[in-house]
């Protein structure tokens, strides 16, 4: 094992050992504050058995993995194109841009009322509201990465004579590859933060609907169950991403110096 | 074929009037197979003037002609060779020669047997396979002129392609430039600040003033070369002890000194 990854799995540990002895065995945090690790294990034996917020484990984990995942994927295929094209073409960028810096300083949780309000408490609201959060860094970084590369780079291709299809998918696409993985890796984190609080202010299924009721329920070990859930689901994603983008980015000095 | 002229060719950089005015009266005309090298004072505009044969600029009064017809745009025709070697970094080698022949529509099997012989001629076979990250820099500009020359374009622009190598390297590129020109002769515009090159490579010598850029003198080196039969000697440094050589050299840097003095004034 590689020595970051053990010191990674001692402070893990460290951490669970201070959590065990500040609720169960000192008792300093009282289990109405923050559940014990007792307590916290019987709500994840709770939630994956009988169920909880009108679900059991499996379904709220298939609910909001699906809905990062579509409203990820549909941010990234509008996102991307339209970065390629914002940092190609001047005039698309003039065209465009104006209504960039209107939305922008939106936060995108703000949309969650809008998108509730056209489209109710389902699917379709929630990828709407994960998009808008998920589209804006996949454009600005997409964009970025056409404008970073390198002109003779560019001009080597036009004196090639390249044809333009093939210029954007040999030149452009891989030449701003590294930035747009920078993007969807914003996007990513967008896209779970979004989902969970759209979960959170309605949902059947999901998890920030396990969340928003186990707050109601004055239930702590569920509300660690759910928020730890998030966070191994964001986890592995976002390795998911990683390994897609070291697999793209093989010829990139910088990405691989910057993993080694 | 492979003719370029410049018909009293300017370039001004911004607005007509209070615009940078880089060139100006150029006229020059590069014969088919003919090896010219451009060498000026740095901003003098000598890059500028491959730009617009390259077709990556346009003249703002003349004409930039190749084999009778004004430039418009960049095209393999005229194929680039660039100081920063502008390989595709996400490309092999292999893939980067490969491009253009694609771009051209040339059958595979031509394609292959075009690349195996210029990975063959520039020693490169072994690395088809490397990305140019993992190549030096003098590899790296190996590719890049095997990426012009598999072309077999009407003309090869090169624009100071040794000037960010060092000197050892240096010295190899230009004696295998030497080698591949004799053997595969094209019209070249080389262009380079360092003289001793411009006086080892070159059938012709141009002299730029500073900016505004005018061509000052063209030197004619090809029939100094054949008289005192410069070829025979096989190694850069002997050809650099010959007195006629260093005659050339020595009439170049007084040329380009004046140049630079004019500037300090």
């Amino acid at each position: 094992m590689p020595r970051r990854v053990s010191i990674g799995f001692a402070t893990i540990l460290v951490v669970c050992i201070l959590w065990y002895a500040l609720t169960t065995g000192l008792g300093i945090i009282p289990s109405g504050r923050f559940p014990s690790p007792a307590e916290t294990w019987s709500a994840l034996i709770h939630l994956s058995g009988r169920g909880y917020g009108g679900g059991d484990l499996a379904i709220h984990v298939y609910t909001s993995l699906r809905l990062v995942v579509l409203g990820f994927l549909f941010a990234i295929v509008t996102g991307v194109p339209l970065g390629l094209l914002m940092g190609w073409s001047r005039k698309a960028e003039a065209f465009i841009n104006p209504i960039f810096l209107i939305i922008r300083p939106i936060p995108p949780l703000a949309w969650i009322p809008l998108a509730i309000l056209w489209l109710g408490l389902g699917d379709a609201a929630k990828m709407m509201v994960i998009w808008f959060s998920a589209f804006v860094p996949s454009v600005i970084n997409t964009y970025t990465g056409v404008r970073n590369i390198d002109r003779p780079v560019l001009e080597a291709a036009y004196m090639l004579g390249m044809p333009k299809g093939r210029f954007v998918t040999e030149v452009l696409v891989p030449g701003a590859s590294p930035m747009i993985f920078t993007g969807l890796r914003l996007s990513l984190q967008a896209s779970w933060t979004t989902l969970v609080a759209a979960e959170l202010v309605g949902a059947f299924y999901g998890i920030g609907r396990v969340l928003n009721v186990a707050q109601q329920d004055l239930y702590p070990g569920m509300i660690l169950v759910g928020m730890i859930a998030v966070a191994i689901l964001g986890w592995g994603t976002t390795k998911a991403l990683g390994m897609a983008e070291q697999r793209a980015l093989r010829w990139n000095t910088a990405a691989l110096a910057a993993r080694g | 074929m492979g003719v370029i002229q410049f018909k009293d060719v300017g370039k001004i950089f911004g607005p007509k009037t209070t615009g940078f005015k880089a060139l100006q009266d150029i006229n020059l005309e590069i014969r088919d197979k003919e090896f010219v090298a451009i060498v000026g004072p740095s901003g003098c505009g000598k890059t500028t003037c491959l730009r617009m044969v390259a077709g990556f600029e346009n003249p703002t009064s003349g004409e930039v002609l190749v084999d009778g017809t004004p430039i418009k745009r960049p095209g393999p025709n005229r194929a680039v060779v660039f100081q920063q070697f502008a390989l595709f970094p996400w490309k092999t080698v292999y893939d980067n020669i490969d491009m253009g022949l694609r771009n051209l529509n040339i059958a595979r099997r031509e394609r292959e047997e075009r690349i195996a012989d210029i990975l063959n001629l520039m020693n490169l076979t072994q690395y088809a396979g490397h990305f140019p990250h993992q190549l030096s820099g003098g590899m790296q500009q190996r590719v890049a002129i095997a990426r012009a020359y598999v072309l077999d374009p009407d003309v090869l622009l090169m624009d100071e392609p040794f000037g960010a190598l060092d000197a050892q390297t240096r010295v190899v590129m230009q004696e295998e430039l030497v080698r591949l020109a004799r053997k595969n002769p094209r019209t070249v515009l080389f262009i380079t600040h360092a003289v001793e090159e411009a006086v080892y490579l070159a059938d012709r010598v141009a002299i730029m003033t500073r900016a505004p850029g005018r061509i000052k003198e063209v030197l004619d080196v090809a029939s100094i070369r054949n008289a005192e039969n410069w070829d025979s000697h096989e190694k850069i440094e002997d050809v650099m002890d010959l007195e006629s050589f260093v005659h050339l050299r020595t009439h170049i840097w007084r040329s380009l000194r004046e140049e630079k003095a004019a500037q300090h004034v």
